[in-house]
């Protein structure tokens, strides 16, 4: 059976509408832009003459993805830049060896620095080689609120690989310009070039005024003459010894060289003679202006006294810079977020073998890990500005720090109890709910065993109300991370897997690895037919090419291609069902590898599909069910099983004004899609029969009309209306 | 004069909500009025159903001398509004450290509960009126948006509102033409949220809405020929006495509430403290136990006069439209032969498929004449049910219990309420129900003599067995 997953599921939209956007991305000449970061990055692109785009979505780069999927037909296919929406990373990395040999201009985008780490075998060998054409490795840099992975720096993969890495003040205009300085940075240093940008920034609004796009010279629609062969550029010795040294003698020099005559970095001087000053990163730079604001030595628009140099190129450092900066003064802070301080000790060790005797204060006064917020840079600019300055400036800023300080004890004194915490969970309606609760209660049934979860929304089932998956390890990785805990837990391997992680890694990694060791294995696929957590985006087995073209690769023939005989499909939604091929496959020791992929489309996907259509449908007068669970109030014990059970958004919480109940009784609220999962669960963990579900035939043909009505006559007969 | 700071706004919002359309809306709001603005956020996972902030700066000054610098996160002692679209996630911008006197909090009153607060068997919310008052103590000023109430029978959302009253506070210099024109150039649902705009801008200029009242118990009231006997009884306790008296009627009959008001006059002889709590506490938990639900019990209230016309209601069509209803039932063996006399109770076969903690699978369609008077008949089997197993079983359970209340206050006032309070533990259906009143014969068996001899621990373990049967039985062990 198939729940919807393949060619019979059209999918015209991602997770937002862009045709707005895409139209921004046609601007020309002198023309203002309006919109967000990544938008205005992708302008940028466009006005640099890439020849080629790729990447892999990923919050916060999805949007990229997303927008350059929209706009292949209208705008990439016309000025013959290929587009390709890449299986993972390492792909999308792997795309810029186009630009080894050729001077042709590409960019390509994942999220950092879960997809840097994938992708760091091609760049290993493409920042070795080096490039003739500019190549621009976008990163969005998931560190702090929000983010999903674990929290690492990025600036360690441009440290190894010599990879330039910007890190771009944030405003619109700026952003744009560097953006188009980077494909200079990479031509003139013959390596890509890293730009990095955090969450918010992509998210950030605002607006620059536009050029006109470039078509490349070279292009799919006016390709290169000719093939270049040149074994000076394949990474086997005695060339790859070459690369190294060129990587220090001529490349980061050449870049150095560039960024210092065209002022990438910024140097806002502050006031004559002062001898402190602060050394930011380009994206913690409004966030230090506003520190000095609220501590009285900077105005609304950034004048202030103190020389600041802002480091839109982050690495490498230019020693020349630093030490012009550095010379005049007794002590600078560096502000550089996150860890290890590459930047501050690098810093140190210019002024140590220059001589210069300055201070230089960075982790002391700033915390180690974390993001860096507007409360934790003030807290350490007025460290900084208390220990390192005098006069106005030094109590004007103590008293400002120290009322902040009061206001917020007042505020805090307030507060009695802990607001809930709200993690994130399953959407209303989600198909990968159900197989969480079958999981759950098998446990109970059969005690409890080590799943290996995956990356995406199928992690969610490690938090409450399910509590079920043990370790996540990576994309694609859980069969694999399960190898190893099985046999030393005497149980067989149990791994959850979405679709996405599935193309990810999961195939090779996962699979053919098990199939190859013989394992003793059940892998449980969510197929919802998306890579969903990143927002709904387009997978091999969606049934579309990433520009919407049909195709028509399954998980099954890939499974069965390498020898797994074992496979069941199950509906997502059917609790009892699950619950019995889960445990069939538990039991099936001597099979190998078992895989049940658990089948039915992404609610979201299929709401934004649905909803218009059952609205059309409405309006021309075709029969359209309006369905929705609700829960009897009398009937409700209030022990609140079924929500141990569920987690759904619209199953919740509801004061009863029945003096004899105590507790809120269960409620389900008006955003039930009625996906059924209510009924299941009351079904398999023999609940109160408090759950019912409803469904009105709106427009209903005659005859319908006709047995409702005599139906109704009957039942008011019984007392029933 | 000019303009020394942006003006700061931190929407706090849940995924759904729409967060990023009012940050949007605001965006387009300065352009029009022509004053630089700056919106971010951080939606990733959180767009499932987690906590997302959207930030927003706006500098009040048309055409400034300079470009002002914005940023990126909301700060202590410099946010002016703090939107929340729930009212936690105000009280979370609290705990962050975002609002302080200087901040005015504008929030949406109705909750959306968290799955913390949904697993415990017992009540899991946090109170709200604390959290309000914190709110309000903290800020500068407090907005409430009853959004249900204000938004009445149009289909306006909480974002719509939410943009109506920042624009009406007048804390930003957004004009309600400035609003209106960015809802109409985003293009999206543009009447209703047109609508929703002006309910809340005259929201926040008539100061918001009326603190929510916590919703009251509604007493039934006996028949006029108990009032003699309820009368009898302390003030204080005869709305619940009547409650328990007509809701039993329901149930069964008057003899059955009879007996209810003979039980009640049991404890309350005994009860000789002047609050009455025990009188109180064994008036509402007997009513409640004595209602056990049963096979029959659950199909009157699923035939209930009243309960289509609700459904419809709930749904939103009216009666003209078919409606199809099923209700979930898995009766296993014990329900079956709970409704029979304890002599016949071998009619129910003693398959697997009915054993404890499994059973019939029914989807009643209860919406159709069939399926109605399915459940129809089988309330209508009310009169037997004096005479059934599980009638029997809960009598005697219940005796053994009344009668740990009665010795338990000779000893102990307090301990004798807390014991009227485990009826708790007699709640649910099937396992849930039975492992519950297992416990309770095993607690009272000993009782007498543990009264005597240890009432120290025995009093302890009440409390536990009490606080276990409120908490959420599947919490991880900590390692």
């Amino acid at each position: 059976m198939d729940g919807g997953t393949a060619l019979a599921r059209i999918v015209t939209t991602g997770e937002r509408s862009f045709e707005r956007e895409i139209s921004k991305l046609l601007l020309s000449d002198g023309e203002e832009f309006h919109g967000e970061g990544i938008l205005a990055v992708t302008k940028a692109l466009l006005q640099s003459g890439v020849s080629y785009v790729g990447g892999y979505p990923g919050a916060p780069m999805s949007h990229l993805i997303d927008v350059l999927a929209d706009a292949s037909e209208e705008i990439l296919k016309p000025m013959g830049i290929h587009y390709e929406q890449s299986a993972s990373e390492a792909g999308a990395a792997a795309l810029l060896s186009a630009s080894i040999n050729y001077p042709i201009r590409g960019a390509v985008t994942w999220k950092s620095v879960v997809g840097t780490n994938v992708a760091s075998d091609a760049l290993s060998n493409l920042a070795s080689t080096g490039v003739v054409g500019g190549s621009l490795i976008i990163l969005g840099d998931d560190y702090g609120e929000g983010s999903s992975i674990m929290q690492e720096r990025t600036y360690t993969f441009a440290m190894k690989s010599s990879i330039p890495l910007i890190d771009p003040r944030y405003n619109l205009a700026k952003m744009v310009e560097l953006t188009e300085r980077s494909f200079e940075i990479s031509e003139v240093s013959q390596m890509p070039v890293f730009f990095n940008m955090r969450i918010r920034a992509c998210h950030l609004t605002g607006k620059f005024t536009a050029k006109d796009n470039k078509v490349p010279t070279y292009n799919a629609n006016t390709p290169y003459p000719e093939q270049i062969y040149d074994v000076n550029r394949i990474v086997l010795p005695p060339a790859s010894y070459a690369h190294e040294k060129a990587k220090f003698e001529d490349r980061l020099p050449a870049a150095q060289e560039y960024a210092r005559k065209h002022k990438v970095n910024e140097l806002f001087p502050g006031k004559a003679g002062s001898r402190f000053g602060i050394i930011t990163q380009g994206g913690t730079y409004t966030v230090m202006q506003r520190a000095l604001r609220r501590l009285g030595s900077a105005d609304a628009y950034g004048n202030t006294d103190v020389p600041v140099l802002c480091l839109n190129l982050v690495y490498p450092l230019i020693p020349d810079e630093i030490e012009e900066f550095l010379q005049d003064k007794d002590s600078i802070l560096v502000i550089e977020e996150g860890n290890p301080n590459f930047i501050e000790s690098q810093i140190a060790e210019i002024a140590q073998r220059k001589g210069i005797p300055v201070r230089i204060h960075g982790k002391d006064m700033l915390p180690m890990a974390g993001e860096y917020t507007s409360n934790i840079v003030r807290e350490g600019v007025a460290k900084y500005l208390a220990a390192e300055t005098q006069g106005e400036m030094k109590d004007t800023a103590i008293a400002a720090e120290a009322a902040i300080q009061n206001e917020l004890a007042a505020a805090q004194s307030h507060i009695s109890a802990p607001m809930p915490p709200r993690a994130p969970s399953f959407c209303t309606g989600c198909p990968e709910r159900p197989i969480m609760a079958a999981l759950k209660l098998l446990m109970k049934e059969r005690g409890k065993f080590h799943i290996s979860m995956d990356i995406g929304c199928n992690l969610f089932g490690s938090l409450p109300p399910f509590n079920v998956g043990n370790t996540v390890l990576g994309y694609g990785l859980s069969l694999a991370s399960g190898g190893a805990v099985g046999p030393n837990l005497g149980q067989t391997r149990v791994a959850v897997m979405g679709d996405g992680g599935f193309w990810h890694n999961g195939f090779s990694t996962g699979v053919v690895n098990a199939k190859w060791n013989e394992y003793d294995s059940v892998l449980i696929i969510l197929d919802n037919g998306y890579a969903a957590a990143t927002g709904q985006h387009r997978l091999p087995s969606t049934g579309t090419t990433p520009k919407g073209t049909p195709s028509l690769v399954t998980i099954e023939s890939a499974l069965r291609g390498v020898g797994v005989d074992w496979i069941k499909y199950v509906d997502s939604y059917s609790l009892e069902e699950s619950k019995k091929v889960i445990g069939d496959a538990l039991d099936a020791r001597d099979k190998g590898l078992r895989v049940i992929i658990s089948n039915n489309e992404c609610m979201l996907a299929r709401q934004r599909r649905e909803r218009p259509e059952k609205a059309n449908a409405l309006k021309e007068g075709r029969t359209v069910l309006k369905e929705k669970f609700g829960v009897d109030e009398e009937v409700c014990t209030g022990d609140h099983s079924c929500m141990r059970l569920n987690g759904c958004p619209s199953l919740t919480l509801k004061e009863t004004s029945d003096p004899l109940k105590e507790t809120p009784v269960a409620h389900v609220d008006e955003g039930c899609f009625a996906c059924g999962h209510c009924g299941e669960v009351a079904h398999a963990a023999q609940l109160c029969p408090s759950f019912y579900k409803a469904e009105a035939v709106q427009n209903p043909g005659s005859i319908r009309r006709m047995m409702s009505g005599l139906n109704r006559s009957l039942l008011s007969m019984m007392g029933g209306y | 004069m000019s303009a020394d700071r942006p003006i700061c706004v931190l929407i706090g919002a849940l995924g759904g909500q729409g967060g990023g359309v009012l940050a949007d809306w605001l965006v387009e709001a300065a352009e029009h009025a022509g004053y630089p603005a700056q919106a971010t956020s951080t939606p990733g996972v959180a767009q499932r159903t987690g906590a997302t902030t959207y930030y927003y700066e706006l500098f009040p000054e048309k055409n400034p001398p300079g470009d002002p610098v914005f940023t990126l996160f909301p700060a202590t002692g410099d946010l002016d509004i703090m939107a929340a679209l729930e009212p936690t996630e105000a009280g979370r911008a609290v705990e962050r450290g975002f609002v302080t006197a200087t901040t005015t909090v504008i929030t949406g009153l109705e909750r959306v509960y968290s799955t913390a607060e949904k697993m415990p068997a017992g009540d899991g919310r946090i109170e709200t009126d604390p959290m309000m008052d914190m709110l309000e103590n903290v800020s500068k000023d407090l907005i409430r948006l009853n959004v249900k109430e204000l938004s009445d029978g149009t289909a306006s959302r909480i974002n719509a509102v939410m943009f109506g009253a920042i624009v009406g506070s007048g804390i930003l210099p957004l004009t309600e033409d400035d609003g209106k024109a960015a809802i109409r150039q985003s293009g999206v649902a543009v009447e209703s949220n047109l609508a929703g705009f002006d309910l809340g801008v005259q929201a926040a200029k008539s100061g918001g809405s009326a603190p929510l009242t916590q919703e009251g118990k509604v007493y039934q009231e006996a028949p006029a020929d108990f009032a003699d006997a309820i009368n009898a009884y302390p003030g204080t306790v005869r709305e619940i006495i009547g409650h328990g008296v007509a809701q039993l009627i329901d149930y069964q009959d008057a003899a059955y509430a009879r007996l209810y008001l003979d039980r009640v006059s049991e404890v309350a002889a005994i009860d000789s403290d002047a609050s009455h709590r025990l009188t109180f506490e064994a008036a509402k938990r007997i009513a409640k136990w004595m209602s056990f639900e049963d096979v029959v019990r659950v199909a009157q209230l699923k035939t209930r006069p009243g309960r289509l016309a609700r459904i419809r209601g709930e749904l939103g069509v009216g009666d003209d439209l078919p409606l199809k209803l099923t209700d979930y039932f898995k009766p296993g063996r014990d329900e079956f032969a709970g409704i029979l006399p304890p002599a016949l109770g071998w009619l129910v076969p003693n398959t697997k498929k009915l054993a404890r903690g499994n059973g019939m699978a029914l989807h009643i369609p209860t919406g159709s004449a069939f399926g109605f008077l399915l459940l129809k008949i089988l309330a209508a089997m009310k009169p037997l049910r004096r005479k059934s197993a599980q009638y029997l079983e809960e009598q005697e359970a219940l005796t053994a219990w009344m009668g740990a209340i009665k010795k338990a206050a000779a000893a102990d006032y307090d301990l004798s309420c807390r014991t009227a309070e485990l009826s708790i533990l007699a709640r649910g259906y099937g396992n849930v129900r039975r492992e519950g009143l297992e416990k309770l014969a095993g607690l009272f068996a000993n009782w007498e003599n543990r009264l005597g001899s240890e009432i120290d621990k025995l009093s302890a373990e009440v409390d536990q067995l009490i606080l276990l049967a409120q908490a959420n039985p599947d919490a991880p062990q900590a390692h």
